[in-house]
């Protein structure tokens, strides 16, 4: 649980001048976040680069220190309990680098005892990540950057931690083992893990997140259920009718952005209940219609899409960041 | 302190270790070969005026006795330059190095303090110079049993002049950590560490060969490795004490300052 968590850099009196700094001469890579994930839940954490992703993590697992606010992992204190929470932590880096020289099970040996746990799922994850023992006495330099990936999944996750913190945990994985690895994420959920997955890949959390929160420019701009947040975006339609018997969609409920295409098809936007569209379209002679299920990247890119204005250097300044769209 | 680290540390630095040993070793055989089979000619030479008698000054001023030639080798470029490998090359890509690569996040999920981790490196790279310096004092042992003048070593001394050389070169390895802690790069890490180790060196060798710079030798860490003195029966407290104190005072800016400092994403 966050609250209020701050982490500035640079210095308020110096430097102001100088491109990339807000106004006061500080960069604020994370304002003011308050979320609380619940045990037992995936929550997606979703970002472009730069939105304070990252920068949540190092603050949750002691890399950096917070400027403002508090935070609790697991109970324990970010600032005091750091070493008490790594230890019950299972935490792949984005972009992880690892010890090249080490062969895949040295490092996994190594890394597990600096962990202090028995490392009681490695067999089962390299089997579901097809990693065979011969590809393990291999030196981690001659991985591929799929393999080394496997290999930051695994050290993870090997001695089966309460909470797994996850940052870009699919980059660099092929499409089945992408697949393997959420089937590993079901079976963690179920087993009453917690999971932290920081992602830009928005499908992949649409997949398999319970909740997810939304940040932009180091501030949370949504933070709800990943059904609840496609319920409410709207749908792309397209329906074709016969002899050009188009329906009268103008001041139905829930339908916006009319319009015809030139092979004469109709096309609207429909958002929420899908009852008073139906309704308007009975009765005439449709042939044929679509309509696109909503997709998180588009509620995604429509939050993204609201306008903000901006200093000359392109940072937010916080007179003119908008507070949180909704946290709950 | 971690013991699991402490392990990674020397399995990843032994054959490293086992190679500097052996040289430094080797080195410190060829010593007293060379007291034994040149130093009077040397003397000769010096004596004739060919040379210049302020050049004998250099590492301890009685370069033609057994024990100053072996004075000489402490200070010889080889000498620094293989302990320096640790001292300096092992402290400063320890973190520094670490953090550059992206490994350091991978150390750091774990739960280990940054105390822990900077206490266990400093453990281990003071034990690898112990070593190395042990292997001198073998190797002089040993070239002097060769050339016969083992009666003119005074081995009793060598655990002394063993603790004078750990605490020069264990000072400067505080400082090349606490360099590494203190940045995110390799480079300004080793810049900086190396910078201290040669402008120090510079100070020792401009005053001992010129009698005018002879002030600037107690501003050089050099200066306090008085290992003729110790090979001769003078052991100069005060100097083992300013090295103990620069290796604390390095010690305890890097146990401040590696904790409290904020890690960014390695970039």
């Amino acid at each position: 649980m966050t609250v209020g968590l701050t982490k500035t850099y640079g210095h308020a009196t110096r430097r102001a001048h100088l491109p990339g700094r807000a106004a006061t001469g500080e960069v604020r890579a994370l304002e003011d976040l308050t979320i609380s994930v619940a045990e037992g839940e995936i929550f997606g954490f979703l970002g472009p680069n730069g939105a304070g992703k990252s920068t949540t993590i190092r603050l949750l697992l002691g890399y950096l220190h917070p400027t403002a606010g508090s935070a609790t992992v697991l109970g324990f204190d970010i600032v005091r309990d750091s070493v008490a929470i790594r230890g019950r932590v299972g935490y792949l880096p984005g972009g992880i680098a690892l010890y090249d020289s080490l062969s895949g099970e040295r490092l996994l040996d190594y890394l597990g005892e600096l962990t202090g746990r028995p490392s009681i799922r490695r067999a089962e994850l390299l089997d579901r990540l097809e990693l065979s023992a011969r590809t393990l006495r291999r030196p981690v330099r001659d991985y591929s950057r799929g393999m080394r990936q496997k290999i930051g999944i695994i050290q993870a996750l090997q001695h089966d931690p309460e909470l797994a913190i996850l940052d870009e945990p699919t980059e660099g994985l092929d499409p089945l083992m992408q697949r393997a690895f959420y089937a590993i994420l079901d079976d963690l959920k179920a087993a009453g893990r917690t999971i932290f997955f920081s992602s830009h890949v928005l499908s992949e959390v649409e997949r398999v997140c319970d909740r997810v929160a939304i940040v932009r420019r180091g501030r949370l701009v949504a933070l709800q259920d990943v059904a609840s947040l496609l319920e409410h975006r709207k749908r792309n339609v397209e329906l074709r009718a016969a002899d050009g018997d188009l329906p009268a969609l103008d001041g139905v409920a829930g339908v916006s952005g009319i319009g015809r295409t030139a092979d004469g098809r109709l096309t609207c936007q429909l958002e929420g209940d899908v009852g008073p569209f139906l309704a308007a379209i009975a009765g005439h002679r449709i042939t044929d219609l679509t309509i696109e299920p909503a997709h998180l990247e588009e509620a995604f890119l429509e939050l993204y899409e609201d306008t903000e204005p901006e200093d000359a250097d392109g940072a937010p300044t916080s007179q003119t960041v908008p507070p949180p769209v909704a946290v709950g | 302190m971690n013991r699991v680290l402490f392990g990674h540390l020397w399995r990843s630095q032994r054959t490293k270790l086992l190679i500097i040993c052996v040289a430094m070793a080797a080195w410190n055989v060829f010593l007293p070969v060379i007291y034994q089979s040149f130093g009077i000619q040397m003397k000769a030479l010096v004596d004739s005026g060919i040379i210049p008698k302020q050049l004998t000054n250099f590492g301890g001023g009685d370069v033609f006795s057994l024990a100053g030639a072996i004075a000489l080798g402490y200070v010889h470029p080889i000498s620094i330059i293989l302990v320096s490998i640790f001292a300096i090359g092992f402290t400063t890509s320890a973190v520094a190095g670490e953090r550059q690569r992206g490994t350091l996040e991978v150390l750091l999920a774990r739960p280990l303090s940054r105390r822990a981790v900077y206490l266990t490196t400093l453990a281990a790279v003071l034990s690898f110079i112990g070593l190395v310096l042990a292997a001198a004092s073998v190797g002089t042992v040993v070239g002097s049993t060769i050339v016969g003048v083992l009666d003119e070593l005074a081995i009793d001394r060598l655990p002394m002049l063993w603790l004078n050389g750990m605490l020069l070169w264990g000072g400067f390895a505080a400082i090349g950590l606490a360099a590494s802690v203190s940045f995110d790069r390799l480079t300004p890490a080793i810049g900086v560490t190396v910078a201290i180790v040669i402008v120090m060196y510079f100070l020792d060798i401009l005053g001992s060969l010129w009698p005018d710079a002879k002030g600037l030798q107690p501003y050089s860490l050099f200066h306090y490795l008085a290992s003729r003195d110790i090979l001769t029966g003078v052991v100069s407290l005060g100097g083992l004490a300013i090295l103990a104190a620069v290796g604390a005072v390095a010690i305890g800016v890097a146990l401040v300052v590696f904790p409290r400092r904020d890690l960014a994403a390695p970039s």
